[in-house]
């Protein structure tokens, strides 16, 4: 059996130490999205709203349901400063956009989420931060 | 740096590190997953600290030479941020009196419909969880949570910028002692400060009691008396480091004086403070919008 390296082993609690404490020192509490592992939406809609403020920015677009009917969702990120060095700005999404977007849904079933990853109909990804989920606790 | 010359050295720092095999990506990020650039600052202007990425912070370093850099050990100057800090940094706290164990109760607040805790009595728009309505986070909780800061040394005091609500306080270094009964209680305390050695010395008193120290897990918040003084010990280590300790002496709450581990922040070069108010109109919005329909399902 190949025995880790002590230094992979504390990288790994080190790594979880960081992200337990990311959880812990959230601005407000993600507790009312669902986080579990297979409970991702994605969904296709266009943006109608960016709202570029502290405490967090949030995307709004609408999705065309099969009965016609047009849901607006409101996609929750992370502050300002946080999503300017992920590559994003005010700038980014203008209304009119269509978008992919994949999410975690509100556990309350109100068509609220906290965006992981948007992409575009290029496929062009404009956001993705399923790798570093502790920035949305920023 | 232009924007176009920001991105042809972030992506050329990239492909040197993934070329390396590099390592010493910051925790939380995967190390095989390629750096987005962050968005620039117009011309003459600086990021926030919180706005860089790694790539920006460690093309920073190199660039204002932050390793072996001179310095001098008592000027405290410079934008800092990161640092293992977060309100974990309130952890282990001593035995509650009885008064203080009647305080915190007091913070405990309501569960959503999950089941899960909300911190519902955090007035300071700050904690998970929590409505917002702005009341000041205060000191020392703003050391719980880091946007960036700044110190500014003047010839007769320190004032400390943070960029998360957009705030300062004054530590008085001209030898003026602690009042015995300030005439108001303030949500930063009031400060002075005096060098012993290397270290800068900061006691406090005179604080707001509605403040609190931490949000505390897995609800409410560490609270303090009007009677809680604060001894901070900053050190800077060299120049791209500043240490501190804060020891919270409050016997009306605490059996003992609770001394906090050591903490240390880097200095980030190339970087200013930006504006992060807490507005209450755009925090309404928020509660509204966000907060109140996720946590009750109430619908808009």
């Amino acid at each position: 059996m190949r025995i880790p390296r002590p230094s992979a082993v504390a990288f790994a609690v080190l790594a979880l130490v960081f992200l337990v404490g990311a959880l812990t020192s959230a601005h407000h509490s993600r507790a009312g999205y669902d986080s579990a592992p297979g409970k991702l939406v994605t969904n296709n809609g266009v943006v109608s709203n960016v709202i570029w403020r502290n405490p967090h920015v949030f995307v709004v677009w609408d999705v065309k349901e099969t009965s016609g009917n047009v849901v607006k969702w409101t996609g929750e990120l992370s502050s300002p400063s946080t999503m300017l060095s992920e590559g994003m700005s005010r700038d980014t999404f203008k209304a009119g956009d269509p978008i992919t977007a994949t999410f975690m849904p509100a556990k309350a079933g109100t068509p609220h989420a906290l965006l992981i990853k948007v992409v575009r109909p290029d496929g062009k990804v404009v956001i993705d931060l399923s790798e570093r989920r502790n920035l949305l606790e920023q | 740096m232009r924007y176009g010359m920001r991105v042809f050295v972030v992506t050329l720092a990239t492909v040197v590190a993934s070329a390396a095999g590099a390592s010493s990506q910051a925790p939380g990020r995967t190390p095989d997953r390629p750096v987005v650039p962050s968005v620039g600052s117009p011309a003459g202007w600086a990021q926030c600290p919180r706005c860089q990425n790694e790539s920006d912070r460690s093309e920073a370093r190199a660039r204002f030479k932050v390793e072996g850099h001179a310095f001098n050990p008592r000027d405290l100057t410079g934008v800092y941020y990161g640092g293992e800090g977060g309100n974990r940094l309130f952890a282990d706290p001593p035995p509650f009196t009885a008064a203080g164990k009647e305080r915190f109760q007091a913070t405990l607040g309501e569960k959503n419909a999950a089941g899960e805790y909300l911190h519902t009595k955090d007035t300071s728009g700050q904690g998970g969880g929590a409505q917002v309505n702005c009341d000041p986070r205060g000191w020392p909780r703003l050391a719980a949570g880091n946007y960036g800061f700044e110190f500014v040394m003047l010839p007769d005091r320190v004032l400390q910028f943070f960029e998360q609500t957009h705030t300062w306080r004054t530590i008085w270094t001209d030898g003026r002692k602690l009042p015995d009964n300030p005439p108001e209680q303030r949500w930063m305390g009031w400060n002075v400060g005096r060098w012993e050695g290397n270290t800068f010395i900061v006691e406090s008193s005179g604080y707001d009691d509605r403040s609190w120290l931490s949000q505390a897990q897995p609800d409410g918040g560490w609270p303090h008396s009007d009677q809680m003084r604060v001894v901070e010990r900053w050190r800077r280590l060299n120049y791209g480091t500043v240490e501190f300790q804060i020891t919270i002496i409050d016997p009306e709450i605490y059996t003992k004086p609770w001394a906090l581990r050591p903490v240390q922040v880097p200095l980030v070069p190339g970087t200013e403070i930006w504006e992060y108010f807490c507005v209450p109109s755009d925090f309404n919005s928020f509660n509204n919008d966000i907060y109140l329909p996720v946590a009750t399902g109430e619908k808009k």
